[in-house]
């Protein structure tokens, strides 16, 4: 009994420090701007919440909050789902099909998933920039590709490999050909390992930095990170709104997740663990 | 059968990953080489006559022919001035030399039509097309033209005229030196450049410590975690669910959260470490070297443990559980347990988990640009850090690619040790069979 109880209070720790930056987060957000600064400042409640910083965030004219949010979905959703078609052509291949230099280009798309971004993002952002191609969503959704692209290729590949041969042995005997296979066996059957691959790749598009920051420095082509990191004015940090908009960003992204937990948790370990 | 069709599977495998190769020599491996390629040339956007790669010398015509009317038309002006008659000799003398500095090219009549091409362009506001942005110079014809550039300056820099007159000229001069394009190769001077700076051997070892210190923090924690919560208890998955948030927002969104938390005036955080006298005051947190790279640390073990816990705790749950009752039988203490058992099954998952946090860890940018901006004094500057501000802060993408180069060979490098020293075996579930 007593060693339960020392396990659940450990517990509890390790869910307090995970979640009390979110719960200061939301005490923030509704904090009205006065009790933002001096002693209040400190203070683990509110006895007269305001939505001010809520208003705030959508009213503001110089920064289109609306907008960054439209301009990563646009952005995070066109990469997916371009990435997972091409990828899942690869990852049959990879998975089923016998050809030459197939460890050659499983060895190439995990060196690419591994590059540093910043490698590659002087000659993208000078040929975005001859092109005329900067402040576009095709700005970012092609560097987008280099690690959208490996990442869904490699976790298909493992979802592919699940699938029972024999299935396909049938199919091979009553004369289907490798692409009807495909779509008609393989596709629809691997349909959740996709979906899971889908939200992983989704999340790292939605939530990339680096090229967002230097590709699309337009007001009206910021995507929602580069957004919030620049709601910080060259003086004063509006802390309040900068708190309700990452209470606004966080809310979907909880949502998903636990909504889609085991799939996310299958879909990030099955990369690491060898079972 | 397939055959029939003339498509054997080798075929269709060749025609299914297409699509994926070539996306990724196009948008991957083309664009490395490339910043290999820039990083041994001199090129800076803020600069016109170094703002891309140039093999030989060329005139701007742009700038030259937006430049370069506008002197014609001062010098006349200034020479017209009642109070520049002084100097009026000199200015003549002048003048005719600035008249001589387009005759010499107009001896080729291309470069007349093309001249006026860019004129008439000009005067419509289009933009110039690529083709006639650029005219073709001999290596001395161009040497020649820029001596004169600069000899003229020089003269104008001496004559006893009006200052905002001279200072129109000095400033047109130098505009068309600009427009002057040498080629920019360097050779390999932008890393000779860099490793003699001690702000690039500082990124570096930022860039290291604050990897080396958060992956071991997070390996330690996650393990420890992963121990303690894999077993069946009340409440695992709301466990499982809250270690996913903190992965799942932006990291943009965590380093806001922690700046606030660490903000020397409000942030909570620094005023409980100040409180449990960690921190001498609670400004301390972000504007001393020590303690700013502590509070980046602090900010990424908090986002990646569970993570790394997930991960352990996946790794975990493949040990049979026979095993241990064997070792229990056998009167093995949880310790030898932990080191016969645990340790060893865990290993390949534990590589490779590190292996991927490593990496990551050494790419670092949002959360430093966010949380610190690689401040103060550069303190918690990593490599991204200063090769991002080269680049887009200095324009110089010259030394900004070889500073890339860098970053991407040490990652090779980290790579080549986990796979090759310690084993770590990231093919072994998609590897052809």
């Amino acid at each position: 009994m007593r060693k339960k109880i020392v396990f659940y209070l450990f517990v509890c720790l390790f869910l307090f420090a995970v979640l009390f930056p979110f719960f200061w987060q939301f005490i923030t957000s509704i904090k009205p701007p006065t009790e933002l600064f001096g002693e209040r400042a400190f203070s683990f409640y509110t006895t007269n919440p305001s939505l001010q910083s809520y208003i705030n965030v959508f009213t503001d004219q110089k920064r289109p909050f609306l907008r960054y949010l439209w301009n990563s979905t646009v952005v995070a959703s066109i990469t997916t789902a371009f990435s997972l078609i091409i990828a899942s052509f690869t990852a049959y291949a990879i998975a089923r099909l016998h050809f030459r230099g197939k460890n050659i280009l499983l060895g190439v798309i995990l060196a690419v998933s591994m590059f540093p971004q910043i490698a590659t993002i002087a000659p993208v952002y000078l040929f975005l920039q001859q092109f005329d191609q900067t402040n576009s969503y095709f700005g970012l959704i092609l560097p987008y590709t280099t690690f959208a692209l490996p990442l869904a290729v490699w976790n298909l590949t493992t979802y592919y490999k699940q699938i029972p041969l024999e299935l396909e042995e049938s199919a091979k005997v009553d004369g289907a050909t490798a692409f009807q296979r495909f779509y008609r066996i393989i596709v629809p059957l691997v349909l959740p390992g996709t979906f899971t691959t889908a939200i992983l790749v989704f999340i790292a598009a939605w939530n990339e930095f680096l090229f967002a920051l230097t590709i699309n420095t337009d007001e009206l082509y910021k995507t929602i990170p580069v957004g919030i990191a620049l709601f910080q004015g060259q003086f004063i940090i509006p802390w309040g709104d900068i708190a309700a908009a990452s209470v606004i960003v966080t809310i979907p992204l909880v949502i998903m997740v636990l909504f889609f937990q085991r799939w996310i948790v299958a879909g990030l370990t099955s990369g690491a663990v060898k079972e | 059968m397939s055959k029939k069709r003339g498509f054997s599977e080798k075929n269709i495998a060749y025609l299914f990953i297409l699509p994926a190769v070539l996306i990724i020599l196009v948008i991957a491996v083309y664009p490395v080489i490339r910043t290999f390629w820039l990083s041994l040339y001199d090129v800076r956007l803020n600069d016109p006559s170094k703002n891309d790669i140039y093999y030989s010398y060329k005139l701007d015509m742009d700038g030259f022919v937006e430049k370069y009317p506008i002197l014609v038309s001062l010098m006349d002006r200034s020479l017209k001035k009642p109070e520049n008659k002084a100097s009026e000799s000199k200015l003549k003398q002048l003048d005719q030399r600035v008249l001589k500095v387009k005759e010499s090219l107009t001896n080729d009549p291309n470069f007349e039509k093309q001249y006026d091409q860019v004129d008439s362009i000009q005067m419509d506001d289009g933009n110039v097309p690529e083709s006639l942005i650029t005219y073709p110079l001999s290596k001395t014809s161009a040497i020649s033209l820029l001596e004169e550039l600069k000899t003229l300056q020089l003269e104008v820099k001496k004559l006893p005229i009006k200052d905002t007159d001279k200072q129109g000229m000095l400033g047109l001069l130098n505009g068309l030196q600009k427009t002057v394009i040498q080629p920019n190769f360097v050779g390999f001077s932008h890393y000779t450049d860099v490793i003699h700076q001690p702000r690039f051997w500082m990124s570096l070892w930022n860039t290291s410590v604050f990897t080396i210190i958060s992956v071991a923090i997070e390996l330690v924690l996650g393990l420890a975690i992963a121990l303690l919560i894999n077993r069946q208890f009340k409440g695992r998955g709301i466990v499982r669910a809250s270690v996913l948030v903190p992965w799942a927002i932006p990291t943009v969104v965590s380093a806001l959260m922690w700046k606030f938390m660490f903000d020397g005036q409000n942030g909570i955080m620094a005023k409980f470490f100040h409180f449990i006298g960690l921190i001498p005051d609670m400004g301390t947190l972000l504007t001393s070297k020590f303690w700013s790279m502590f509070a980046v640390i602090f900010a990424d073990v908090w986002k990646t443990t569970p993570f790394m816990t997930l991960l352990l705790l996946a790794g975990l749950q493949t040990i049979s559980g026979s095993l241990y009752e064997a070792a229990h039988v056998d009167g093995a203490s949880r310790i030898q347990q932990f080191f016969k058992i645990t340790l060893p099954l865990l290993k390949p998952t534990i590589l490779v988990t590190l292996l991927f946090r490593t990496l990551d860890a050494f790419k670092v940018f949002d959360l430093v640009y966010v949380l610190t901006g690689g401040g103060p004094a550069n303190a918690t500057e990593t490599i991204s850090i200063y090769t991002y501000k080269t680049m887009f802060a200095q324009m110089n993408f010259g030394e900004g690619s070889a500073l890339s180069v860098i970053g991407f060979i040490c990652i090779a490098i980290i790579s080549i040790f986990y796979i090759r020293f310690l084993g770590a075996n990231i093919m072994s579930n998609n590897q052809s069979n």
